[in-house]
Protein backbone atom coordinates (compact mmCIF):
# COMPACT_ATOMS: atom_id res chain seq x y z
CA UNK A 1 0.00 0.00 0.00
CA UNK A 2 0.77 3.24 -0.75
CA UNK A 3 0.76 6.73 1.05
CA UNK A 4 0.25 10.20 -0.62
CA UNK A 5 0.97 13.38 1.37
CA UNK A 6 -1.47 15.84 0.72
CA UNK A 7 -0.70 19.80 1.37
CA UNK A 8 -3.52 20.91 3.87
CA UNK A 9 -2.97 24.86 4.06
CA UNK A 10 -5.07 28.12 4.19
CA UNK A 11 -5.40 27.40 0.22
CA UNK A 12 -6.86 24.13 0.94
CA UNK A 13 -9.40 25.74 4.16
CA UNK A 14 -10.30 28.39 1.38
CA UNK A 15 -11.38 26.49 -0.69
CA UNK A 16 -13.87 24.29 1.02
CA UNK A 17 -14.86 27.32 2.71
CA UNK A 18 -15.96 28.39 -0.88
CA UNK A 19 -17.66 25.30 -1.83
CA UNK A 20 -19.60 24.99 1.78
CA UNK A 21 -20.63 28.92 1.15
CA UNK A 22 -21.96 28.19 -2.55
CA UNK A 23 -23.68 24.83 -1.91
CA UNK A 24 -25.17 26.16 1.79
CA UNK A 25 -23.64 22.28 2.49
CA UNK A 26 -21.57 21.23 5.19
CA UNK A 27 -18.57 18.94 3.65
CA UNK A 28 -18.10 17.08 7.01
CA UNK A 29 -21.53 16.26 7.63
CA UNK A 30 -20.52 13.01 4.85
CA UNK A 31 -19.14 9.68 6.70
CA UNK A 32 -17.86 7.91 2.83
CA UNK A 33 -21.02 5.29 2.63
CA UNK A 34 -21.15 5.76 -0.68
CA UNK A 35 -24.53 5.72 -1.34
CA UNK A 36 -24.51 8.56 -3.68
CA UNK A 37 -22.40 6.76 -6.61
CA UNK A 38 -23.87 3.64 -5.73
CA UNK A 39 -27.84 5.11 -7.27
CA UNK A 40 -25.70 7.50 -9.78
CA UNK A 41 -27.13 7.24 -13.17
CA UNK A 42 -23.42 8.20 -13.92
CA UNK A 43 -20.92 6.52 -11.81
CA UNK A 44 -19.62 4.50 -14.81
CA UNK A 45 -18.66 7.66 -16.97
CA UNK A 46 -17.23 9.33 -14.08
CA UNK A 47 -13.30 9.61 -13.46
CA UNK A 48 -14.11 9.99 -9.70
CA UNK A 49 -17.40 8.59 -8.36
CA UNK A 50 -18.84 11.20 -6.32
CA UNK A 51 -18.17 10.33 -2.80
CA UNK A 52 -14.44 10.35 -3.65
CA UNK A 53 -15.02 13.37 -4.87
CA UNK A 54 -16.46 14.91 -1.23
CA UNK A 55 -13.88 13.06 -0.24
CA UNK A 56 -11.33 15.37 -2.08
CA UNK A 57 -13.50 18.69 -1.05
CA UNK A 58 -13.11 17.59 2.21
CA UNK A 59 -9.30 17.34 2.40
CA UNK A 60 -9.34 20.90 0.37
CA UNK A 61 -7.50 19.61 -3.06
CA UNK A 62 -8.42 22.43 -5.69
CA UNK A 63 -6.72 20.98 -8.10
CA UNK A 64 -8.00 17.07 -8.28
CA UNK A 65 -11.82 18.40 -7.48
CA UNK A 66 -11.48 20.97 -10.64
CA UNK A 67 -9.80 18.57 -12.91
CA UNK A 68 -12.15 15.15 -12.29
CA UNK A 69 -15.24 15.01 -14.85
CA UNK A 70 -17.19 14.42 -12.42
CA UNK A 71 -19.36 17.53 -11.88
CA UNK A 72 -19.68 18.26 -15.30
CA UNK A 73 -21.29 14.25 -16.21
CA UNK A 74 -24.09 14.82 -13.03
CA UNK A 75 -27.41 16.09 -14.96
CA UNK A 76 -28.56 17.17 -11.65
CA UNK A 77 -31.51 14.64 -11.44
CA UNK A 78 -30.68 14.59 -7.51
CA UNK A 79 -31.29 11.05 -6.86
CA UNK A 80 -27.88 11.35 -4.52
CA UNK A 81 -29.98 14.21 -2.66
CA UNK A 82 -32.66 12.61 -1.88
CA UNK A 83 -31.23 9.57 -0.99
CA UNK A 84 -27.85 10.57 0.89
CA UNK A 85 -28.72 9.44 5.00
CA UNK A 86 -26.80 12.14 6.85
CA UNK A 87 -29.40 14.57 4.23
CA UNK A 88 -26.65 16.31 2.03
CA UNK A 89 -27.78 17.91 -0.98
CA UNK A 90 -24.99 16.13 -2.61
CA UNK A 91 -25.64 17.27 -5.92
CA UNK A 92 -26.05 21.07 -4.59
CA UNK A 93 -22.48 19.95 -3.88
CA UNK A 94 -21.43 18.94 -7.58
CA UNK A 95 -23.33 22.32 -8.33
CA UNK A 96 -20.82 24.07 -6.26
CA UNK A 97 -17.84 23.01 -8.01
CA UNK A 98 -19.38 23.98 -11.18
CA UNK A 99 -19.78 27.43 -9.96
CA UNK A 100 -16.55 27.76 -8.21
CA UNK A 101 -15.05 26.64 -11.99
CA UNK A 102 -17.03 28.95 -13.88
CA UNK A 103 -17.25 31.96 -11.99
CA UNK A 104 -13.52 32.22 -13.17
CA UNK A 105 -13.99 30.45 -16.69
CA UNK A 106 -17.23 30.73 -17.77
CA UNK A 107 -17.24 28.78 -21.13
CA UNK A 108 -17.55 25.14 -20.64
CA UNK A 109 -19.77 24.66 -23.57
CA UNK A 110 -18.87 27.41 -26.25
CA UNK A 111 -22.37 28.26 -27.61
CA UNK A 112 -20.45 29.68 -31.07
CA UNK A 113 -18.76 25.91 -31.53
CA UNK A 114 -21.85 24.15 -31.27
CA UNK A 115 -23.22 23.38 -34.64
CA UNK A 116 -25.74 25.26 -36.53
CA UNK A 117 -27.77 22.23 -36.92
CA UNK A 118 -28.03 21.41 -33.73
CA UNK A 119 -29.08 24.89 -32.66
CA UNK A 120 -32.26 24.58 -34.85
CA UNK A 121 -33.13 20.97 -33.98
CA UNK A 122 -32.59 20.82 -30.18
CA UNK A 123 -35.60 21.40 -28.18
CA UNK A 124 -35.59 24.72 -25.60
CA UNK A 125 -35.51 23.29 -23.07
CA UNK A 126 -32.33 21.05 -23.53
CA UNK A 127 -30.27 24.47 -24.99
CA UNK A 128 -31.40 26.62 -21.76
CA UNK A 129 -30.96 24.16 -18.93
CA UNK A 130 -27.82 23.46 -20.56
CA UNK A 131 -26.11 26.89 -20.71
CA UNK A 132 -27.65 27.67 -17.52
CA UNK A 133 -25.19 24.77 -16.13
CA UNK A 134 -22.20 24.89 -18.51
CA UNK A 135 -21.80 29.05 -18.48
CA UNK A 136 -21.33 31.43 -16.37
CA UNK B 1 -66.34 24.48 -15.46
CA UNK B 2 -63.36 25.08 -12.60
CA UNK B 3 -60.60 27.27 -14.33
CA UNK B 4 -57.36 26.89 -13.67
CA UNK B 5 -54.29 29.68 -14.56
CA UNK B 6 -51.88 27.56 -16.57
CA UNK B 7 -47.96 28.15 -16.96
CA UNK B 8 -47.18 26.14 -20.39
CA UNK B 9 -43.26 27.00 -20.06
CA UNK B 10 -41.15 26.95 -23.75
CA UNK B 11 -41.35 23.82 -24.90
CA UNK B 12 -45.02 23.23 -25.07
CA UNK B 13 -45.43 26.00 -27.81
CA UNK B 14 -42.19 24.49 -30.15
CA UNK B 15 -41.30 20.43 -29.86
CA UNK B 16 -44.20 19.44 -27.41
CA UNK B 17 -47.23 20.79 -29.11
CA UNK B 18 -49.44 17.88 -28.71
CA UNK B 19 -48.76 17.69 -25.32
CA UNK B 20 -50.47 20.63 -24.68
CA UNK B 21 -53.05 20.78 -26.72
CA UNK B 22 -54.50 17.34 -25.92
CA UNK B 23 -53.70 18.27 -22.06
CA UNK B 24 -56.17 21.43 -22.73
CA UNK B 25 -58.86 18.98 -24.89
CA UNK B 26 -59.30 16.40 -21.97
CA UNK B 27 -59.35 19.37 -19.45
CA UNK B 28 -62.48 21.13 -21.08
CA UNK B 29 -64.13 17.48 -21.04
CA UNK B 30 -63.18 17.10 -17.50
CA UNK B 31 -64.47 20.16 -16.58
CA UNK B 32 -61.33 21.99 -15.28
CA UNK B 33 -60.18 23.90 -17.73
CA UNK B 34 -56.35 25.13 -17.94
CA UNK B 35 -56.45 28.75 -18.64
CA UNK B 36 -52.88 29.76 -20.16
CA UNK B 37 -51.03 33.42 -18.10
CA UNK B 38 -51.10 35.75 -20.54
CA UNK B 39 -47.83 37.00 -21.26
CA UNK B 40 -45.84 34.36 -18.88
CA UNK B 41 -41.88 33.96 -19.13
CA UNK B 42 -39.56 31.10 -19.23
CA UNK B 43 -39.08 29.92 -15.20
CA UNK B 44 -35.39 29.30 -15.95
CA UNK B 45 -35.17 25.29 -17.16
CA UNK B 46 -33.09 23.46 -14.33
CA UNK B 47 -33.29 25.24 -10.80
CA UNK B 48 -29.78 26.83 -9.21
CA UNK B 49 -28.99 24.72 -6.48
CA UNK B 50 -26.29 27.61 -5.39
CA UNK B 51 -27.36 29.57 -2.16
CA UNK B 52 -25.85 33.07 -3.60
CA UNK B 53 -27.47 33.71 -6.91
CA UNK B 54 -30.68 35.29 -6.23
CA UNK B 55 -30.51 36.28 -10.51
CA UNK B 56 -31.78 32.84 -11.65
CA UNK B 57 -34.80 32.70 -9.26
CA UNK B 58 -36.55 36.42 -10.67
CA UNK B 59 -37.33 34.40 -13.37
CA UNK B 60 -39.65 32.11 -11.71
CA UNK B 61 -41.12 34.42 -8.85
CA UNK B 62 -42.08 36.82 -12.00
CA UNK B 63 -44.16 33.64 -13.29
CA UNK B 64 -45.42 33.30 -9.70
CA UNK B 65 -46.58 37.20 -9.91
CA UNK B 66 -48.31 36.62 -13.05
CA UNK B 67 -50.24 33.51 -12.21
CA UNK B 68 -51.67 35.80 -9.14
CA UNK B 69 -52.46 38.73 -11.20
CA UNK B 70 -54.12 36.13 -13.75
CA UNK B 71 -56.07 34.05 -10.76
CA UNK B 72 -57.58 37.14 -9.99
CA UNK B 73 -58.82 37.36 -13.74
CA UNK B 74 -60.47 33.74 -13.81
CA UNK B 75 -63.41 33.10 -12.57
CA UNK B 76 -63.77 30.29 -10.21
CA UNK B 77 -60.26 30.12 -9.62
CA UNK B 78 -58.15 29.17 -6.69
CA UNK B 79 -54.67 30.28 -6.10
CA UNK B 80 -52.85 27.76 -7.96
CA UNK B 81 -50.51 27.63 -10.68
CA UNK B 82 -50.64 24.68 -12.59
CA UNK B 83 -47.81 23.08 -15.03
CA UNK B 84 -47.77 20.18 -17.29
CA UNK B 85 -43.64 20.17 -18.18
CA UNK B 86 -42.50 18.25 -15.08
CA UNK B 87 -38.99 20.37 -15.27
CA UNK B 88 -41.27 23.74 -15.21
CA UNK B 89 -42.91 22.26 -12.16
CA UNK B 90 -39.83 21.26 -10.03
CA UNK B 91 -38.40 25.12 -10.79
CA UNK B 92 -41.49 26.88 -9.91
CA UNK B 93 -42.25 24.81 -6.55
CA UNK B 94 -38.75 24.79 -5.37
CA UNK B 95 -38.35 28.81 -5.70
CA UNK B 96 -41.86 28.87 -4.25
CA UNK B 97 -40.70 27.05 -1.38
CA UNK B 98 -37.59 28.74 -1.04
CA UNK B 99 -38.89 32.38 -1.49
CA UNK B 100 -42.02 31.74 1.32
CA UNK B 101 -39.33 30.74 3.83
CA UNK B 102 -36.41 33.39 3.74
CA UNK B 103 -38.31 36.58 3.55
CA UNK B 104 -35.15 38.39 2.65
CA UNK B 105 -34.62 36.90 -0.50
CA UNK B 106 -38.38 37.56 -1.88
CA UNK B 107 -38.08 41.48 -0.98
CA UNK B 108 -34.43 41.13 -3.09
CA UNK B 109 -36.03 39.71 -6.06
CA UNK B 110 -39.32 42.03 -5.76
CA UNK B 111 -37.38 44.78 -5.67
CA UNK B 112 -36.23 43.34 -9.51
CA UNK B 113 -40.06 42.74 -10.36
CA UNK B 114 -40.55 46.45 -8.94
CA UNK B 115 -39.76 47.92 -12.55
CA UNK B 116 -42.85 46.32 -13.96
CA UNK B 117 -44.69 47.11 -11.52
CA UNK B 118 -45.15 43.73 -10.35
CA UNK B 119 -44.81 42.13 -6.40
CA UNK B 120 -45.26 38.63 -5.81
CA UNK B 121 -46.77 37.44 -1.73
CA UNK B 122 -46.35 34.18 -1.38
CA UNK B 123 -49.93 33.49 -1.76
CA UNK B 124 -49.73 30.76 -4.79
CA UNK B 125 -49.16 27.17 -5.08
CA UNK B 126 -47.53 25.17 -7.68
CA UNK B 127 -49.20 22.10 -9.06
CA UNK B 128 -48.40 19.77 -11.18
CA UNK B 129 -51.27 18.16 -13.41
CA UNK B 130 -51.04 15.14 -12.87
CA UNK B 131 -51.73 16.20 -9.38
CA UNK B 132 -54.85 17.54 -9.92
CA UNK B 133 -56.15 14.92 -12.13
CA UNK B 134 -55.16 12.39 -8.97
CA UNK B 135 -56.22 14.87 -6.06
CA UNK B 136 -58.82 17.33 -7.38
CA UNK B 137 -60.53 15.59 -10.50
CA UNK B 138 -59.88 12.02 -9.34
CA UNK B 139 -59.20 9.10 -11.60
CA UNK B 140 -62.77 8.06 -11.55
CA UNK B 141 -63.61 10.58 -13.51
CA UNK B 142 -61.41 10.50 -16.24
CA UNK B 143 -62.31 6.69 -16.41
CA UNK B 144 -65.87 7.50 -16.99
CA UNK B 145 -64.92 9.78 -19.59
CA UNK B 146 -63.17 7.31 -21.96
CA UNK B 147 -65.37 6.43 -24.83
CA UNK B 148 -62.26 4.17 -26.37
CA UNK B 149 -60.22 2.15 -23.75
CA UNK B 150 -56.84 1.94 -24.78
CA UNK B 151 -56.86 -2.13 -25.09
CA UNK B 152 -53.68 -3.11 -26.39
CA UNK B 153 -51.31 -1.17 -25.04
CA UNK B 154 -48.93 -1.85 -22.53
CA UNK B 155 -47.43 1.15 -21.29
CA UNK B 156 -44.34 1.82 -19.48
CA UNK B 157 -43.89 5.06 -17.03
CA UNK B 158 -41.27 6.80 -17.08
CA UNK B 159 -41.18 9.21 -14.73
CA UNK B 160 -37.56 10.65 -15.18
CA UNK B 161 -36.41 12.95 -11.98
CA UNK B 162 -37.95 15.86 -11.94
CA UNK B 163 -41.79 14.74 -10.85
CA UNK B 164 -39.76 12.83 -7.97
CA UNK B 165 -37.15 14.89 -6.83
CA UNK B 166 -36.41 16.48 -4.75
CA UNK B 167 -38.25 16.36 -1.74
CA UNK B 168 -39.91 20.28 -1.84
CA UNK B 169 -40.98 19.13 -5.91
CA UNK B 170 -41.87 15.78 -5.47
CA UNK B 171 -45.87 14.63 -6.63
CA UNK B 172 -45.74 11.15 -5.11
CA UNK B 173 -43.56 8.80 -3.47
CA UNK B 174 -40.12 9.51 -4.95
CA UNK B 175 -38.96 5.69 -4.95
CA UNK B 176 -42.30 4.14 -5.61
CA UNK B 177 -44.74 6.75 -7.51
CA UNK B 178 -48.53 5.61 -8.75
CA UNK B 179 -50.19 8.32 -10.24
CA UNK B 180 -49.01 7.34 -13.51
CA UNK B 181 -49.83 3.86 -13.19
CA UNK B 182 -53.27 4.88 -12.08
CA UNK B 183 -54.19 7.00 -14.48
CA UNK B 184 -53.15 4.95 -17.63
CA UNK B 185 -55.05 1.81 -15.86
CA UNK B 186 -58.22 4.38 -15.99
CA UNK B 187 -57.62 4.68 -19.39
CA UNK B 188 -58.18 1.03 -20.07
CA UNK B 189 -54.73 -0.35 -21.08
CA UNK B 190 -52.41 -2.17 -19.35
CA UNK B 191 -48.95 -1.13 -17.04
CA UNK B 192 -46.05 -2.41 -17.38
CA UNK B 193 -43.24 -1.29 -14.30
CA UNK B 194 -40.06 -1.19 -15.29
CA UNK B 195 -37.05 -1.14 -12.66
CA UNK B 196 -35.32 2.03 -14.60
CA UNK B 197 -38.75 3.91 -14.06
CA UNK B 198 -36.67 7.04 -13.12
CA UNK B 199 -33.32 6.57 -14.40
CA UNK B 200 -31.81 9.89 -16.08
CA UNK B 201 -32.18 10.22 -19.23
CA UNK B 202 -29.01 12.15 -19.47
CA UNK B 203 -31.22 15.44 -19.44
CA UNK B 204 -29.32 18.80 -21.07
CA UNK B 205 -26.29 16.56 -22.00
CA UNK B 206 -27.71 16.29 -25.31
CA UNK B 207 -26.57 19.30 -25.89
CA UNK B 208 -22.78 18.59 -25.91
CA UNK B 209 -22.80 14.60 -24.59
CA UNK B 210 -25.24 13.07 -26.64
CA UNK B 211 -23.46 9.43 -26.36
CA UNK B 212 -24.24 9.83 -22.34
CA UNK B 213 -27.52 10.17 -23.61
CA UNK B 214 -27.96 7.82 -25.57
CA UNK B 215 -26.80 5.29 -23.86
CA UNK B 216 -28.95 6.07 -20.85
CA UNK B 217 -32.19 6.01 -23.35
CA UNK B 218 -31.05 2.26 -24.90
CA UNK B 219 -30.79 1.05 -21.14
CA UNK B 220 -34.27 2.44 -20.61
CA UNK B 221 -35.97 1.93 -23.51
CA UNK B 222 -34.25 -1.73 -23.16
CA UNK B 223 -35.69 -2.53 -19.57
CA UNK B 224 -39.38 -1.56 -20.78
CA UNK B 225 -39.13 -4.15 -23.62
CA UNK B 226 -38.03 -6.79 -21.50
CA UNK B 227 -40.83 -6.88 -19.33
CA UNK B 228 -43.05 -6.42 -22.34
CA UNK B 229 -43.78 -2.73 -22.59
CA UNK B 230 -44.85 -1.37 -26.12
CA UNK B 231 -44.66 2.00 -25.86
CA UNK B 232 -43.69 4.75 -22.72
CA UNK B 233 -45.35 7.06 -20.92
CA UNK B 234 -43.73 10.52 -20.08
CA UNK B 235 -44.53 14.01 -18.69
CA UNK B 236 -41.26 16.06 -19.54
CA UNK B 237 -41.06 16.96 -23.02
CA UNK B 238 -36.89 16.94 -22.54
CA UNK B 239 -37.43 13.24 -21.75
CA UNK B 240 -39.52 12.53 -24.63
CA UNK B 241 -37.10 14.55 -27.29
CA UNK B 242 -34.22 12.72 -25.61
CA UNK B 243 -35.89 9.23 -26.23
CA UNK B 244 -37.22 9.70 -28.92
CA UNK B 245 -34.83 11.76 -30.76
CA UNK B 246 -31.80 9.22 -29.75
CA UNK B 247 -33.96 5.83 -30.34
CA UNK B 248 -34.34 7.08 -33.55
CA UNK B 249 -31.02 8.23 -34.73
CA UNK B 250 -29.78 4.95 -32.64
CA UNK B 251 -32.05 3.05 -35.39
CA UNK B 252 -30.58 5.11 -38.27
CA UNK B 253 -26.94 4.18 -37.58
CA UNK B 254 -27.18 0.48 -36.18
CA UNK B 255 -30.61 -1.12 -37.90
CA UNK B 256 -31.92 -1.72 -34.39
CA UNK B 257 -35.37 -2.90 -34.57
CA UNK B 258 -36.61 -2.69 -31.08
CA UNK B 259 -38.06 0.67 -30.51
CA UNK B 260 -40.86 2.49 -27.99
CA UNK B 261 -42.86 4.90 -29.27
CA UNK B 262 -43.58 7.84 -26.81
CA UNK B 263 -46.50 9.08 -25.35
CA UNK B 264 -47.55 12.35 -22.96
CA UNK B 265 -49.95 10.69 -20.78
CA UNK B 266 -52.24 13.69 -21.75
CA UNK B 267 -52.29 12.52 -25.74
CA UNK B 268 -53.02 8.95 -24.44
CA UNK B 269 -56.07 10.72 -22.65
CA UNK B 270 -57.29 12.22 -25.88
CA UNK B 271 -56.94 9.51 -27.76
CA UNK B 272 -59.10 7.53 -25.07
CA UNK B 273 -61.31 10.26 -24.51
CA UNK B 274 -62.05 10.20 -28.48
CA UNK B 275 -60.74 13.48 -29.28
CA UNK B 276 -59.51 14.34 -33.04
CA UNK B 277 -56.23 12.37 -33.54
CA UNK B 278 -54.79 15.78 -34.85
CA UNK B 279 -54.70 17.47 -31.47
CA UNK B 280 -51.79 15.25 -30.46
CA UNK B 281 -49.23 16.51 -32.97
CA UNK B 282 -48.18 12.74 -33.58
CA UNK B 283 -46.17 14.28 -36.68
CA UNK B 284 -43.58 15.72 -34.55
CA UNK B 285 -42.13 12.45 -32.90
CA UNK B 286 -39.41 10.93 -34.08
CA UNK B 287 -40.61 7.67 -33.80
CA UNK B 288 -44.33 7.82 -34.85
CA UNK B 289 -46.91 6.48 -32.18
CA UNK B 290 -49.49 6.13 -35.18
CA UNK B 291 -48.44 2.97 -36.53
CA UNK B 292 -49.13 1.05 -32.74
CA UNK B 293 -52.47 2.76 -32.62
CA UNK B 294 -53.51 1.87 -35.76
CA UNK B 295 -52.08 -1.89 -35.01
CA UNK B 296 -54.23 -2.12 -32.05
CA UNK B 297 -57.32 -0.16 -34.11
CA UNK B 298 -57.08 2.67 -31.67
CA UNK B 299 -56.71 5.51 -34.69
CA UNK B 300 -60.16 6.34 -35.55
Amino acid sequence: MSYEYIKYGQEEKDFIEKIEEISGQNIYSCYQCGKCSAGCAFSNKMDKTVNQLIHLIQMGQKEKVTSANTHWICASCLTCTIRCPREIDVAALMEAVREYILREEPERVKIADIPKDDLEKLPNIALVGNFRKMTG
Amino acid sequence: MVKYSYFPGCNLKTDARGFEKSAIAVSKRLESELVEIPNWNCCGTVHTMTTDNLMKRIAPVRVLARSRKHVGELNDANNQVVTLCSMCNSTLKIVEKEVREDEEKLKVINYQLEEDEEEYSNDMEVKHYLEILRDKIGFEKVASAVVKPLKGLKLSPYYGCMLLHPEEAKIDDEEMPSVLEDLIESLGAEVVFSPLFKYCCGSYHIVEEKDIVTHQVLKIVQAAIDRGANALVVACPLCAYNLDQQQKMYMETTGRKNILPIFYFSQLMAVAMGEPLEINHFEDHKIDPRRLLKELKLEG
